[in-house]
């Protein structure tokens, strides 16, 4: 008589699973910029991101802004920096509230920072929020941060390729501001050729010419940023 | 962004109780500003004394791609070749009618399936 085999089937030890995730780190950044952006609104604030390389201008731009501005709107600055806050010392002593952001080793703001910094404001005097990004012109374009418009600073002392040499930052860019103008002649470059460069790049972006450290031209960034 | 990859698989494979992480498929676009090379290496540093270590990195290249909401053109960029820098340069203008068109691929960084070692 044949036994009755009881066989337990048990799975092989060491069985592979293979799990579908399909998860877009860049998207999740994306997504959170949204928030960021719909907060904002509905607080009444609109954000502008101002990003560039090491050393082009932008927080003289942002210090230029904030003067021209500032009895027209209800200002609050974000610096991002690695570490330092001496730049976002420079910002507050114009009177606005100044929101010191220290990325550590990251090279780029993202969308989580701007969320928590957000939690250290008080949204109801606040309409207006320029938000200084890290010197950087390559990973800031990968990480919106929920602005309504964003803008890119170059320099020409930064040479002239700087444009042709980063195209993705420039199709994210609103308004571009070439900067330092008043050097053009010494560094030998051709502010119509960068600007030139920035509309093949990115027909939509409006180029405007701009001396930070004397205001010249500013005028014509708030124009362009619609303020 | 490569920790960032790193922590989201460990926390996944840790969620589901696994014992190791034996491959990790990653979808990275060509735009993104990351380097493949750069990708691997720190992979390697990072999942070392975890239970990734070891794991196989599959990484897939993602091309950029454009859309047109003008005259409905997807495909590649259009280059401009810059006769004072000899460089071509990527242009948000449609290669077909020349408006302004929308990224729509390329600036990925996917983490598309992992296979796991269960208990």
């Amino acid at each position: 008589m044949a036994a009755l085999k009881k066989e337990v089937v048990k799975a092989e030890e060491g069985e592979i699973y293979d799990v579908e995730l399909s998860k877009d780190l860049l998207k999740a950044n994306e997504r959170l910029a949204e928030e960021n952006k719909r907060f904002l609104h509905g607080n009444g604030v609109r954000a502008i991101d101002v990003m560039g390389a090491i050393g082009s201008g932008k927080t003289s731009l942002i210090e230029k802004l904030v003067y021209l501005l500032k009895n027209r709107y209800k200002i609050a600055v974000f610096k991002g920096d690695l570490t330092t806050t001496i730049d976002a010392e420079l910002i507050a002593r114009h009177g606005v509230e100044t929101v010191a952001i220290n990325t550590g080793k990251e090279c780029h703001l993202d969308a989580n920072l701007i969320r928590k910094a957000l939690q250290r404001l008080d949204l109801k005097n606040v309409n207006l929020l320029l938000i200084e990004n890290v010197g950087n012109l390559i990973c800031p374009a990968e990480f919106p941060l929920g602005s309504d418009k964003r803008v890119v600073v170059v320099s020409v002392t930064e040479g002239p390729y700087m444009v042709v040499k980063h195209p993705f930052i420039f199709m994210e860019a609103d308004v571009v501001a070439v900067n330092k103008v008043d050097l053009a002649k010494a560094m030998g470059v051709d502010v119509k050729r960068l600007e030139k460069d920035v509309k093949t790049i990115n027909p939509k972006s409006l180029v405007v010419a701009t001396n930070c450290r004397t205001g010249d031209g500013v005028e014509d960034v708030v124009k362009a940023l619609e303020l | 962004m490569t920790s960032q990859i790193v922590q989201s698989v460990q926390a996944e494979a840790e969620k589901r109780g696994a014992k190791r992480v034996t491959e990790v498929h990653l979808a990275i676009g060509k735009l993104t500003f990351l380097g493949l090379e750069q990708v691997r290496f720190a992979y390697e540093v990072l999942t070392k004394d975890t239970i990734m270590e070891g794991s196989k990195l599959i990484i897939e290249e993602q091309e950029g791609s454009v859309k047109c909401n003008h005259c409905g053109y997807e495909g590649g960029f259009k280059y401009e070749d810059d006769p004072l820098y000899h460089v071509p340069v990527p242009t948000l203008k449609c290669p077909q009618c020349g408006s302004v068109v929308n990224i729509v691929a390329g600036k990925e960084c996917t983490i598309k399936s992992i296979k796991l070692l269960v208990a």
